[in-house]
């Protein structure tokens, strides 16, 4: 069922390795609009935590759909994904691959803003810090479901990389949701523990989008 | 009797209000081969995506072994192979990883030595480490072919084989369309100008606007001074 | 098309319509703490059940699109998306008429009118994709799979939102109204109202789709008169 699932995401990971393209903009792209924010809001004051919580997602979700959108467009390049849909490979193994390529470039995105925040807000947040990363990976995980079922509209429409986010933003808003709220109790010392309908609410959103991705993917990649 | 392996059955395809293709009826049974001849921007590219079922018809039927592209398994398209006019080849990866990865997609064992089995058979093996955006353009259409043929496919659709080759090339070409036949493939391929390939049997069609029609005998043997031998 | 179905659904419309106005205006008692402007409940809450029905209606055609793959199913898809957004944005602005008397505020970022915000943006989204894109099957089946993936949302936004709401209590605003119908005029009004919106977004919808379906006959003629064309012109 998983056939050449292996060999895409090898591929894939051997491309970036090379080229590094996608990890440089996505890296970039996240620690600015981390940077303008909190030169926007100040690194100060008591709701930090909110802040900062805020200011990560909202780095990530315009990285992220960036980002997705890179996995695929790969292929667009030489009509490469014309060679998959002529072979053995199932679309919806084509999916599965590219959803991990696009995880894979959101959690550097996610560790290079990660990093970021431990240098502007000076390490105060401690062990909020690790109990972020459960919380991101279920966000991102999302993200890219979301992602990278609706990125061929990026290729085939008038405008359409920009369309793309406003399209899945507005699909995001329960996740977007559960993780904020999520992260800023967790930046603001509770233990995970007290986070626990926000993040069953993510395993939810997970779960449903994923299989929805992964049944639907088949006709959206299929030409005219 | 040779199992029919493509059926087109009043085929067309509309880009917009644009005819492209109209109402093509053509079959090939197994160890056919035949190549349609048409001016440039007529449709031969779309007959060829329309035909390995890359591209829907907008109206008509196409069976290839005999079903319904859709109905088709995943397994099947290891029967397929195809020639485009882009190369479906990764630019960024080297001429060897590139059927490398194809092998491993069409389920072939041991996929390294398939591919470099196949370098030497498309005269590439000295350019195996070169990326594929630094090969000449005759040498990408040499790995390109070898890409569509590598899983040796029962039915094998080329859009535009001879194009940026030289002698050498298209001589070779020539030799694993040959192969090909020898082993009951059919193979199917499209040319801006008439053509024949030495020892083969070669199926004359012509596509115009209006649809596709055999090239009758009469006006073959008119043909035969004006033909490329290969 | 069909003469007679458009002219029933026009009339019932008509009627059902003129039937909700009396009940709203004149049969239905005022509401004790909210006074006159509490009536625009009436037409707020049908229309929020329209814009929801209709995205329903956008994710199930869609869904009948992908499988039998008849044209009819994404212009019905396309109609309801339409008419679902033009209900949708009625609801947020009788929902800020209703609020700005009562609150004092334009907005409020309660659970129901967020969610209904929500929704008003995926049928945004919707549109903005068809009217950016040509109308080919490639499209219609994103589309189609757009829709799916948004009705799959709602519940979730729904829920969400709802929770997001309780964790500020200072800031809840309690609607009332839809839980506190004491007087059973008050429940038959709504009931008379919510059938009459619907009988008018059945029958909008019908006219939606009947245009649909011209313009891909229309297609289909100009395709034909194309191929006339090219094999006259080879004569």
């Amino acid at each position: 069922m998983l056939e050449g699932f292996g060999p895409i995401l090898r591929k894939d990971l051997r491309l970036e390795l090379r080229s590094g393209e996608s990890t440089v903009a996505l890296v970039s792209l996240s620690v600015l609009i981390l940077v303008v924010m909190v030169l926007a809001f100040g690194p100060g004051g008591a709701r930090r935590a909110e802040i900062a919580a805020g200011a990560l997602w909202i780095a990530l979700i315009f990285a992220g759909t960036l980002g997705a959108a890179q996995a695929l467009l790969a292929e667009r390049e030489s009509g490469c994904i014309r060679g998959l849909l002529l072979s053995p490979v199932e679309p919806a193994t084509i999916y599965a691959a590219k959803l991990t390529v696009s995880m894979i470039f959101m959690a550097e995105a996610g560790f290079a803003v990660l990093i970021m925040l431990v240098l502007f807000f000076n390490l105060e947040f401690g062990g909020g810090l690790l109990r972020l990363v459960p919380i991101f990976a279920l966000g991102m995980l999302g993200l890219a479901a979301l992602c990278t079922l609706l990125a061929t509209v990026s290729g085939r429409v008038r405008a359409g990389a920009m369309l793309l986010p406003v399209l899945v933003v507005p699909l995001f808003t329960p996740a977007l949701i559960a993780g904020s709220k999520a992260s800023a109790a967790v930046l603001a010392g509770q233990p995970l523990g007290a986070v626990t309908t926000w993040l069953k609410l993510l395993f939810a959103f997970d779960v449903l989008f994923v299989t929805a991705g992964y049944l639907l993917f088949e006709h959206v990649i299929l030409e005219d | 009797m040779a199992e029919i392996v493509l059926q087109a059955q009043r085929i067309s395809k509309f880009f917009g209000d644009r005819p492209v293709l109209n109402a093509i009826t053509f079959a090939v049974s197994a160890g056919e081969a035949a190549v349609v001849v048409g001016r440039n921007g007529v449709g031969k590219s779309t007959l060829i995506k329309t035909l390995c079922g890359l591209t829907r018809p907008s109206a008509g039927r196409l069976l290839l072994f005999g079903r319904e592209p859709t109905d088709l398994a995943g397994v099947q398209f290891r029967r397929i192979g195809v020639l485009l006019h882009q190369t479906l080849l990764y630019p960024n990866l080297s001429a060897r990883e590139n059927l490398e990865f194809y092998s491993e997609i069409f389920g072939i064992e041991q996929p390294a030595a398939h591919a470099r089995r196949w370098l030497g058979q498309v005269g590439l093996e000295r350019a195996a480490e070169e990326p594929v955006s630094a090969l000449s353009r005759g040498m990408e259409q040499r790995l390109a072919i070898a890409r569509a043929m590598l899983a040796d496919p029962d039915l094998i659709l080329l859009d535009e084989p001879f194009a940026a080759l030289d002698a050498d090339g298209a001589a070779l070409v020539a030799a694993l369309i040959r192969q090909a036949l020898a082993r009951d493939a059919a193979v199917v391929f499209t040319a801006h100008a008439p053509l024949e390939i030495a020892g083969v049997e070669l199926g004359l069609f012509k596509l115009e606007s209006t649809g596709l029609t055999p090239f009758d005998e009469g006006r073959r043997g008119a043909l035969r001074s004006l033909l490329r031998r290969l | 098309m069909k003469r007679p179905a458009s002219i029933v659904l026009a009339v019932a419309s008509c009627l059902s319509m003129l039937g909700a106005l009396f009940m709203v205006f004149v049969y239905v008692p005022t509401e004790a703490d909210q006074g006159i402007v509490q009536r625009i409940f009436y037409f707020h809450l049908p229309c929020a059940w329209v814009a929801f029905l209709a995205f329903g209606m956008v994710a199930v055609a869609g869904a009948l699109y992908l499988w039998l793959g008849h044209k009819i199913w994404d212009d019905l898809s396309y109609a309801a998306a339409e008419l679902g957004m033009l209900f949708c944005t009625l609801v947020l602005i009788t929902g800020s008429i209703w609020a700005k008397p009562i609150w004092g505020t334009w907005w409020t970022w309660d659970s129901r009118l967020t969610t209904t915000f929500i929704l008003w943006l995926l049928y945004g989204g919707y549109l903005l994709l068809r009217a950016f894109a040509d109308d080919t099957d490639e499209i219609a089946r994103f589309a189609a799979v757009l829709g799916i993936v948004g009705v799959l949302d709602v519940p979730v936004v729904i829920i969400s939102v709802r929770l997001w709401r309780t964790i500020h209590p200072a800031v809840l605003l309690t609607r009332q109204g839809e839980h506190g119908l004491q007087d059973p005029r008050m429940v038959a009004t709504l009931l008379v109202s919510l059938g009459a919106f619907t009988i008018l977004y059945v029958w909008l919808l019908w006219m939606r789709l009947t245009t649909l379906r011209l313009r891909t006959r229309l297609a289909g003629l100009r395709r034909e008169a194309a191929i006339l064309e090219l094999v006259g012109a080879h004569r």
